[in-house]
C-alpha cells in the first residue's frame, strides 16, 4: 500500500506547518507575559503566608497539576462563552459570543495553566535564596521592593531559569491542543492539509520536525541567557 | 453546539460518574503498561547516559531531547500512522491492531524519556564516597550498587517518579484522539450522543475524577517517601 | 609485609606521584606528612585501587601485582587485606552503625550473620559507641561517625588499615576522641598507614614518619629523626610552617 513517503507532500506540508508557528508563538508569549508576573506574585503569597491568597494558590496549583490540560481547555471553551453571553445579555452588549476568535480562549487557558506551573517554580527558586540576603538588604536601607528587585530576584532567577525553560517548552507543546478550539496553530494547519490526500505520516513527520526545531531554539535561547546571568557567580574577587 | 438551549445542570455532573468510572479501567491499564515498559526502557537509557561510551551517551540524550520536545498528540498520531506504515515495508499488516497497543507504545516511549532523567539524576546525586567505602570494605562493584547506591537513589527518585506518574496520567487523557475508549473517550461519546448538550458538566466530572486521582497519588508517594527515608534528614518545605 | 615500588600517577597533565617507594612491616604505624598536593592521599588511594596508578608494583606478602593493570581478582584480594578510613567518613547512609560495620563482613567476606554481628558489636564497643548500634549516620556527630568508620575498618581484621586524613573534617573538639581511638588500635599492634596533619599523633604513636613533597619521598625515619633532627631543607621548612615557633619535641 505505501511505497515510501510522498516527498513533495512532505516538503510542502512542512511549510504549511511552519505557517502555524506565528500563532503558536503568539499564544506562548502572551501566556508567559501574563503568567510570569502573576505566578511570581502568587508565589510570594505562598512564601509569606498571606492569609487567603496562599490557600487559594495552593488549591489553584493542585487543580492545574491534577487535571489534564485538554480537559481544562474543554472546560474553558465550554464555559466562557456561556458566562460571556450571560454577561452580554445583562448589559445589552451586542456581540455574538460565538464569533470571538478562539485565540482569546487560548490566551485565557494557557495563561491560567502556566501561571500555576510558575507559582511552583518561583516558590522553590525563592526558597533557595538565603533569608540573610533580604535581611542584609533591608539593613543597608533598601526598601522591600528594591531589595527584591536588586538582590533576591536576580539570584532566584538563575535557579528558576531551567524550570522556566521546561515550562515554556511544555507550553509550546500544549498549544498543539489548540486544535480543539480550532486555533490555527501548527498541528491543525498540517492536519487539514493531510486530510486532503490522506498523507498522514508525512504530515505528522512535518509537525514533529517543526516542534523539535522550535523547542531546540527555545532551549538554546534559555541556555544562552542562563550563561549570561551566571557570570556574576564566577567573577573573581 | 449552540443551537439548543443550554442550561447548566449540576446534578448531571454527579449522575454521569457511574457511567464514566468503569472506563477508568482502560485508562489505568494503558497507563500501567506504559509505566512498566517505560521504566524498563528508561532504565536502559539511564545506564547508557551514565556509561563511558560516548555514542551511547549521545544516543540516549538525543532520544530524550526528541521525546521531550514532541507534543503527545503528535507522538500518538505518528505512532498510529507511522508504525503500520513502517510495518508495511516489512510485510507485516498492522493497520487493524487494537488502538490500545498504539497508545501503550506511544506513552512507553514518552515515559522512558522522563524516567531516564529521573534515574540518571538520582544516581548522580549519590556521592562517590558511598561507592568507594563499599568497595573498600570488600563488596564487589555490583554488590555496592545493589546494597548501598540503589536504595539511596530510590529515595531520591521517588518524588520525581510520582510526578512523572501524574504527568503520564494527564498526557494519557489524549489517547481518545486516536480512538481509545477510556474515560475521556467515553465522555466524548456521551457528549456526542446528547447532541453536545451538557458537555460542560461532563468535562467538570472528568476534571474532578482526574483531580482526585492525582491527589491520591501524591499522598501515596508522600507516605512512601517517609517509609523509605529512614536514615535521612528531610528538609521541611511547605 | 607491604612493599610499593616506583609508583607513578598523573591526573591529566599533572604528575602527582613521581616515583614513590614505600615499605611497611607488620606492626608498623607509619605517618605520612606533607603539604597539600604532595601526593600523600593519592598514594594511599592507589594502594587499594580507588585510583589506578600509571605504573608501579605492589608486593603484598607473597602476592605481586602491577598497580596499573591488576586483575579484578587481585584487586579484590588486596581489598580484603586492607581497610580504608576516609576523610569524610563515607558511612553508608542507609544503614545503621552496626550494619555499616557488618556489611563488609557479611557480604564481602561471607561471614555468617550472627558471627558478624558479634564482631561488629565488639568493634563498636572498642571505639566507645556501645550505645549507638542502631543509630543512623545522620543521627551521629562527626566524631562519632568517624569512630564508626574506624570500627568498620577494624572489624575486617585487615593486614593494614589505611587512614586518609581521618580528623581533617572534624570540629576541633571532636578530633581528640578519634585520635584516642587510633592510639588504642595502634597499641594493640595493628599495622597502620596514616596520612594526617596531627603532629601529636605522629610524635606519640608512630614508629616511622615519612615526609612527602612534590610527589616524592623527601625524607623518612623515626619521629625523632624527622622532628628533632631533620636533614633535608624542605623538611625543615615544612616543619617550621606547621609547628608553633617555640615548640620543642621531647622524645
Amino acid at each position: 500500500m505505501s511505497e515510501g513517503l510522498n516527498y513533495t507532500f512532505l516538503i510542502d506540508t512542512f511549510f504549511i506547518a511552519l505557517s502555524g508557528v506565528p500563532i503558536t508563538l503568539l499564544v506562548t508569549i502572551v501566556a508567559l507575559l501574563i503568567a510570569l508576573p502573576l505566578g511570581f506574585l502568587l508565589a510570594l503569597t505562598r512564601i509569606n503566608q498571606v492569609p487567603v491568597l496562599n490557600w487559594f494558590s495552593r488549591i489553584y496549583v493542585s487543580f492545574v497539576r491534577g487535571t489534564p490540560i485538554i480537559i481544562q481547555i474543554f472546560i474553558v471553551y465550554a464555559s466562557v462563552p456561556l458566562i460571556l453571553s450571560l454577561f452580554f445579555e445583562k448589559y445589552n452588549i451586542n456581540i455574538n459570543v460565538y464569533n470571538i476568535n478562539p485565540i482569546w480562549y487560548a490566551f485565557i487557558v494557557f495563561s491560567f495553566s502556566t501561571t500555576a506551573i510558575l507559582i511552583e517554580v518561583f516558590r522553590s527558586a525563592l526558597s533557595t535564596v538565603n533569608k540573610g540576603q533580604l535581611e542584609a538588604a533591608q539593613s543597608v536601607g533598601l526598601s522591600n521592593f528594591q531589595a527584591y528587585r536588586r538582590i533576591v530576584i536576580p539570584q532566584a532567577l538563575i535557579v528558576a531559569l531551567p524550570n522556566i525553560c521546561t515550562a515554556t517548552v511544555n507550553l509550546i507543546k500544549a498549544t498543539s491542543l489548540g486544535y480543539a478550539m480550532s486555533l490555527q496553530e501548527i498541528t491543525l494547519k498540517a492536519k487539514v492539509a493531510a486530510n486532503v490526500g490522506y498523507n498522514y505520516v508525512e504530515a505528522y513527520i512535518d509537525i514533529f520536525l517543526v516542534y523539535i526545531i522550535l523547542c531546540s531554539l527555545v532551549e538554546y535561547g534559555f541556555k544562552l541567557y542562563e550563561k549570561r546571568l551566571r557570570r556574576y557567580k564566577y567573577v573573581s574577587a | 453546539m449552540h443551537s439548543m438551549e443550554k442550561y447548566f445542570d449540576v446534578s448531571y455532573i454527579w449522575n454521569s460518574l457511574p457511567i464514566l468510572l468503569p472506563f477508568l479501567k482502560v485508562t489505568f491499564m494503558v497507563a500501567g503498561l506504559s509505566i512498566i515498559f517505560g521504566t524498563f526502557l528508561g532504565l536502559i537509557l539511564a545506564v547508557m547516559k551514565l556509561s563511558k561510551s560516548k555514542p551511547a551517551r549521545k544516543f540516549a540524550n538525543f532520544y530524550t531531547t526528541i521525546l521531550r520536545c514532541t507534543p503527545s498528540i503528535v507522538l500518538l498520531f505518528l505512532v498510529y500512522y507511522g508504525v503500520p506504515a513502517l510495518a508495511d515495508n516489512f510485510g507485516l499488516y498492522l493497520h487493524d491492531l487494537n488502538t490500545a497497543v498504539f497508545v501503550v507504545i506511544t506513552f512507553t516511549l514518552q515515559f522512558a524519556a522522563i524516567m531516564s532523567e529521573v534515574i540518571r539524576s538520582a544516581f548522580e546525586s549519590i556521592e562517590k564516597g558511598q561507592f568507594e567505602a563499599a568497595v573498600s570494605v570488600g563488596l564487589s562493584p555490583f554488590q555496592a550498587y545493589r546494597r548501598i547506591i540503589f536504595p539511596q537513589a530510590l529515595v531520591v527518585a521517588l518524588p520525581n517518579f510520582g510526578n512523572g506518574l501524574i504527568a503520564l496520567l494527564q498526557e494519557g487523557s489524549l489517547a481518545y484522539t486516536i480512538g481509545l475508549i477510556d474515560i475521556v473517550g467515553k465522555a466524548n461519546l456521551i457528549i456526542a450522543a446528547n447532541y453536545n448538550t451538557h458537555a460542560l458538566e461532563i468535562f467538570i466530572a472528568l476534571a474532578i475524577v482526574y483531580w482526585v486521582i492525582s491527589i491520591l497519588i501524591e499522598k501515596f508517594f508522600g507516605k512512601l517517601e517517609k517509609v523509605f527515608s529512614k536514615g535521612k534528614q528531610t528538609i521541611n518545605t511547605n | 609485609m607491604l612493599k610499593i615500588n616506583d609508583i607513578h600517577k598523573s591526573f591529566g597533565h599533572n604528575e602527582i606521584l613521581k616515583g614513590v617507594d614505600l615499605s611497611i612491616d607488620k606492626g608498623d604505624v607509619v605517618v605520612i606528612l606533607g603539604p597539600s598536593g604532595s601526593g600523600k592521599t593519592t598514594l594511599l588511594r592507589c594502594i587499594n585501587f580507588l585510583e589506578k596508578a600509571d605504573s608501579g608494583q605492589a608486593i603484598f606478602g607473597d602476592l605481586k601485582v602491577n598497580l596499573n593493570d591488576a586483575s579484578k581478582k587481585d584487586i579484590h584480594t588486596i581489598r580484603q587485606k586492607t581497610a580504608f578510613v576516609f576523610q569524610s567518613y563515607n558511612l553508608f547512609n542507609n544503614k545503621t552503625a552496626l550494619e555499616n560495620v557488618t556489611e563488609g563482613l557479611i557480604i564481602g567476606r561471607k561471614i555468617p550473620k550472627a558471627d558478624a554481628i558479634d564482631i561488629g558489636k565488639k568493634a563498636l564497643d572498642k571505639v566507645g559507641l556501645s550505645d549507638k548500634y542502631e543509630s543512623y549516620p545522620s543521627q551521629l556527630s562527626g566524631g562519632q561517625q568517624q569512630r564508626v568508620g574506624i570500627a568498620r575498618a577494624v572489624a575486617l581484621n585487615p593486614d593494614i588499615i589505611l587512614f586518609d586524613e581521618p580528623t581533617s573534617a572534624l570540629d576541633p573538639e571532636l578530633v581528640g576522641e578519634v585520635l584516642t581511638v587510633m592510639k588504642n588500635i595502634a597499641s594493640e599492634g595493628t599495622t597502620m598507614l596514616v596520612v594526617t596533619h596531627e603532629m601529636s599523633f605522629a610524635k606519640d604513636v608512630a614508629n616511622r614518619v615519612i615526609f612527602m613533597d612534590g610527589g616524592i619521598v623527601v625524607e623518612e625515619g623515626t619521629p625523632h629523626d624527622i622532628f628533632v633532627s631533620p636533614k633535608e631543607e624542605r623538611t625543615k621548612k615544612f616543619l617550621k610552617r606547621v609547628l608553633p615557633e617555640d615548640y620543642t619535641f621531647y622524645i
